[in-house]
C-alpha cells in the first residue's frame, strides 16, 4: 500500500518531533510531576520508621504558616525586582553602547560578556572577596588605608542583600544587554535617516524610534531576567548562606537546606512546586502581554 | 522531492550515527566496569573511602601509603570532599540515600551518626567493636556514636573548642588568661586601645559567628558556660527561652560582637576567624585544637610563640565548657565489601595511626591512652594540660533530626546577635517552639 504524499509529510514530522518530546517529558514532566508527588508526603530521611505516608496538601498548609518561608518569599521577590530592574536598566546602556560603530567595537563586545561566561560559583566568591571587611576591594576604594573605618558588608542584613543584587546586576546585565541588542540592530537604519532630515533631535530619535521598536527584545529580556531571578541560588550559597539574620535567605537556598541538609524530602519539594508555580505565573503573564504585541507588531 | 529524499537520507544517517553514539557509551562503560571487576577477581578489592579535603594533606597519603604496604590485597580509592562540614554532609547524605556503591567507608561529623543510624545509611558495628574495645576511647566520643543502644562509627580524632591568647600582650599589660567572659571583655579594653595609641592595628577576639553550624557550637559554649542549656534533658524540651540562655545571648550580641570582636565576625568561619588571630590582629581566638599547629607555623603565622591555649573562659557562677567535635569512621550499610572496609576502618582509628595523625596534624585523638604518650605530649605539650577539656567536651543535641535542630539555631542566634535592637526573648520563644515542633516528630 502507498501511502499518500501527506500521510508520509505527517509521519516523517511526528518521529521528527518525538525525540524533543521524550527529552521535555524525561528531563521536566517527570521530575515536575514527581516533585508535586513528595510534596503530598510526609518523607523525613532521618526518620525512616515514619514510612511516607500520604498527607493530601498537609505540607502547603504548613508552608503558608512557615514564617521563615514567607520572609524568604519576600526577600525573593525583592532580589527579582531589583536585579531585573537594574539588569534592564544597564543592559539598555550596554546595548546602545555597543551598537554604536567605533573603532575597538569587536573587543569591547566581546568584553562585556566575560561576567557573564564566568560560572556564577566562582563570581560569586570573587565577590566575597571583594566585600571582605579586611581584604575587600570596596573597603579599599572607598576607605584607603584607613583600616578602622572598614566595614563588614556581608555582616549587616541590608549591605549583604545589596552586594547579592549588585553580584547578579554585574553578571546578567549583559546577558539583558545582547537580547536589547538583537533589538536594536533589526532597526533600519533608514528610518533614524528620515528622523534627522525632518530634523529629530538625538532624545527623540531614541523616544520615538528606538524604544518602541525595541519594546518586544526588552520584554523578552525581562521575562528571561525575571524567570532566572526567581531562581537565585548559587550566590546566596556562596557569598552568605543565608545570613546574617536570614536577611538573604531565599526560597531556592530554603528549599535546598529542607531537602539536603535536612532529610524533609516532602516539605522541601512542597517549596520547590512553590517557586514552580510562581515562575509558571510570572511567565503566563508575560507572555500574554508580550505574545499578542509580538503579534501585533509582526503585522 | 528530491530534495525531501536527500533530507530523509541524511536524517537517517544522523539516526543511526546517534544509535550508534547510543550502543558504544553503554558498551565502553560497562567494559570499564568489567575492567574493574576483573582486577577484583585477581584479589585486589578497591574500597571508596569518602573524605574531606585535608589541612594537611601530607598526612593522609602516609597513612595510606602504610596501609597499602600492609594490605597488598586492598587497594583504597579516596574520594575528597569538600572542607565544610554542611557541604560535605550533603554530598555524602546524596551518595548514601541513593544506595551508592561508590561508598565504602566514610568520615562522620560528630553531629551525624543518629542521623546517620536512623536512616539506615551507617552499619551497626556492635560484633566488631564490642564494649571492652570502647572503654579504649573518650566516653564522648563512643557516646556521640552511639543510638539506641548500637553504635555506628568509630571515632576517629576528637575536637573541641579551646581558647588562644597572645602570651605576649597578656604579660606585657600584667594580665593573666581571663577565667570569666567579663574578664576577659575587660581586658580588651584595656590592650586595645593601648596598641591601637601606638599605631598598631589590633581587635580584641575573634570567633566563629557566620549564620553555618558553627555558629552553634560557639554559642553553646557560651550558654552552658552560664548553666544554661539548649535542651532540657528532663523535659526533653528546648530551654532557650529560660534566663541563663537569654543573659549569655544577650552578652554575646552586647559585650563581644561589634565591641570585643570585629563585626564581621559575622560572617567568619574557622579559617577567617583564625587568618586575623594569626596574622596578630586579635588578642584572644576562640577555635579547635588544629589551630595551635598553625599558629606556630611559621610559614603561615606572625604571633610563632607568642601563643597561649587554655580552657574557654566562663560566667561568673559558672564553669568552662567546650563544645564536642571531631570525626568518626563508618561504614556504608550497602557496601558489598564490609569485611576489607571494617579492616580499613579499624586501621585508620589503630592507636598508631591515630598517633601518627596527631603528631603531624594537632589533632587531639580520640583514644585515651595516647594522651600519656611521650612523643604526641612532646609536640602538642598542651594536651597534658587540656585533657580534662577534651574529655568533658559536651556533645550538641543528639537526634536523628539533628540537622533541622540546627538549622533553627543558627537562624535564632545569627538573629539575636547580629541586630543589637533585637528581641531576644520574642527570638528565643519562637526558635523554642520550633524546634519542640521538630522533636515531637521523632517521639
Amino acid at each position: 500500500m502507498r501511502l499518500s504524499v501527506i500521510a508520509r509529510e505527517k509521519i516523517f514530522a511526528v518521529s521528527l518531533i518525538i525525540p524533543s518530546i521524550l527529552f521535555v517529558t524525561v528531563f521536566a514532566f517527570y521530575p515536575l510531576l514527581y516533585s508535586f508527588y513528595l510534596s503530598l508526603h510526609r518523607i523525613i530521611l532521618g526518620l525512616p520508621g515514619l514510612g511516607q505516608p500520604f498527607i493530601w496538601f498537609e505540607n502547603y498548609r504548613e508552608l503558608f504558616a512557615d514564617r521563615i518561608a514567607l520572609h524568604a518569599m519576600i526577600n525573593t521577590f525583592l532580589f527579582v525586582f531589583l536585579s531585573t530592574f537594574f539588569e534592564i536598566l544597564f543592559g539598555l546602556c550596554i546595548a546602545l553602547v555597543i551598537n554604536q560603530h567605533f573603532r575597538g567595537r569587536g573587543v569591547v563586545r566581546a568584553a562585556v560578556l566575560v561576567p557573564w561566561a564566568i560560572p556564577t560559583v566562582v563570581s560569586s566568591q570573587m565577590w566575597r572577596f571583594i566585600f571582605h571587611d579586611k581584604y575587600g576591594l570596596v573597603n579599599y576604594a572607598i576607605y584607603g588605608s584607613q583600616v578602622s573605618h572598614y566595614k563588614a558588608w556581608l555582616a549587616d542584613p541590608v549591605f549583604a542583600f545589596s552586594a547579592i543584587v549588585v553580584a547578579d546586576v554585574w553578571k546578567t546585565s549583559s546577558f539583558a544587554g545582547l537580547l536589547i541588542l538583537a533589538g536594536l540592530q533589526m532597526i533600519p537604519d533608514e528610518l533614524y535617516e528620515a528622523a534627522r532630515i525632518d530634523g529629530a533631535s538625538a532624545w527623540q530619535q531614541f523616544k520615538k524610534i528606538t524604544l518602541p521598536l525595541i519594546r518586544p527584545a526588552l520584554l523578552i529580556a525581562l521575562l528571561f531576567r525575571t524567570m532566572d531571578a526567581f531562581r537565585v541560588f548559587d550566590l546566596v550559597f556562596v557569598m552568605t548562606q543565608g545570613g546574617p539574620a536570614d536577611a538573604t535567605n531565599v526560597l531556592q537556598f530554603y528549599g535546598y537546606k529542607k531537602i539536603f541538609a535536612e532529610g524533609l524530602m516532602g516539605y522541601g519539594s512542597t517549596i520547590s512546586v512553590l517557586v514552580f508555580v510562581i515562575t509558571l505565573f510570572i511567565s503566563l503573564a508575560y507572555i500574554r502581554v508580550l505574545g499578542t504585541r509580538l503579534f501585533e507588531e509582526r503585522i | 522531492m528530491t530534495f525531501q529524499r536527500e533530507m530523509k537520507a541524511h536524517f537517517i544517517k544522523k539516526i543511526i550515527f546517534l544509535s550508534l553514539v547510543a550502543v558504544i557509551i553503554p558498551v565502553t562503560i560497562a567494559c570499564q566496569k568489567e575492567k574493574e571487576e576483573a582486577r577484583e577477581e585477581t584479589g585486589i578489592t578497591t574500597l571508596h573511602f569518602v573524605t574531606w579535603k585535608p589541612n594537611q594533606p601530607g598526612a593522609w597519603e602516609e597513612i595510606l601509603r602504610i596501609f597499602h604496604e600492609e594490605n597488598p590485597d586492598i587497594k583504597v580509592v579516596r574520594e575528597i570532599g569538600p572542607h565544610s562540614s554542611s557541604a560535605f554532609h550533603d554530598l555524602l547524605t546524596q551518595k548514601l540515600k541513593n544506595k551508592s556503591q561508590d561508598v565504602d567507608v566514610f568520615l562522620m561529623d560528630v553531629i551525624w551518626p543518629p542521623e546517620f543510624a536512623a536512616a539506615g545509611w551507617a552499619m551497626p558495628l556492635d560484633d566488631r567493636f564490642p564494649h571492652t574495645e570502647q572503654e579504649t576511647f573518650l566516653k564522648s566520643t563512643i557516646m556521640a556514636n552511639t543510638h539506641d543502644g548500637s553504635i555506628y562509627g568509630i571515632p576517629f580524632f576528637i575536637d573541641s573548642g579551646v581558647f588562644y591568647y597572645r602570651k605576649d600582650l597578656l604579660e606585657k599589660y600584667h594580665f593573666s588568661p581571663p577565667k570569666t567572659w567579663e574578664q576577659m571583655a575587660r581586658q580588651i579594653s584595656k590592650i586595645v586601645p593601648g596598641e591601637t595609641k601606638l599605631g598598631i592595628e589590633i581587635y580584641g577576639f575573634s570567633g566563629q559567628f557566620k549564620q553555618y553550624e558553627g555558629l552553634v557550637c560557639d554559642m553553646m559554649e557560651y550558654i552552658l558556660s552560664n548553666n544554661g542549656l539548649i535542651l532540657d534533658p528532663e523535659t526533653g524540651k528546648s530551654a532557650l527561652s529560660e534566663k541563663p540562655a537569654i543573659e549569655a545571648v544577650r552578652f554575646v550580641r552586647d559585650r563581644i560582637i561589634g565591641s570585643s570582636a570585629p563585626i564581621g565576625v559575622l560572617t567568619y568561619q574557622e579559617p577567617e576567624s583564625l587568618d586575623l588571630f594569626i596574622q596578630g590582629k586579635t588578642v584572644f581566638h576562640r577555635n579547635w585544637p588544629y589551630a595551635w599547629e598553625i599558629a606556630n607555623n611559621p610559614e603561615h603565622s606572625r604571633i610563632v610563640g607568642k601563643v597561649g591555649i587554655t580552657k574557654l573562659p566562663y560566667f561568673r557562677g559558672g564553669k568552662s565548657v567546650s563544645t564536642l567535635g571531631g570525626w568518626q569512621v563508618g561504614i556504608s550499610n550497602y557496601s558489598n565489601k564490609k569485611g576489607a572496609a571494617w579492616k580499613f576502618a579499624r586501621f585508620l582509628t589503630s592507636p598508631r595511626i591515630q598517633k601518627l595523625y596527631s603528631i603531624k596534624t594537632g589533632k587531639a585523638p580520640a583514644r585515651k591512652e595516647l594522651y600519656n604518650d611521650p612523643e604526641i605530649l612532646q609536640n602538642n605539650p598542651h594536651f597534658a594540660e587540656m585533657k580534662d577539656v577534651f574529655l568533658a567536651a559536651y556533645p550538641r543535641p543528639r537526634s536523628p533530626l539533628y540537622p533541622a535542630i540546627s538549622n533553627i539555631l543558627q537562624r535564632y542566634f545569627s538573629k539575636a546577635i547580629s541586630d543589637s535592637d533585637s528581641d531576644i526573648e520574642k527570638e528565643a520563644k519562637e526558635a523554642s517552639e520550633e524546634i519542640d515542633k521538630i522533636l515531637s516528630l521523632t517521639e
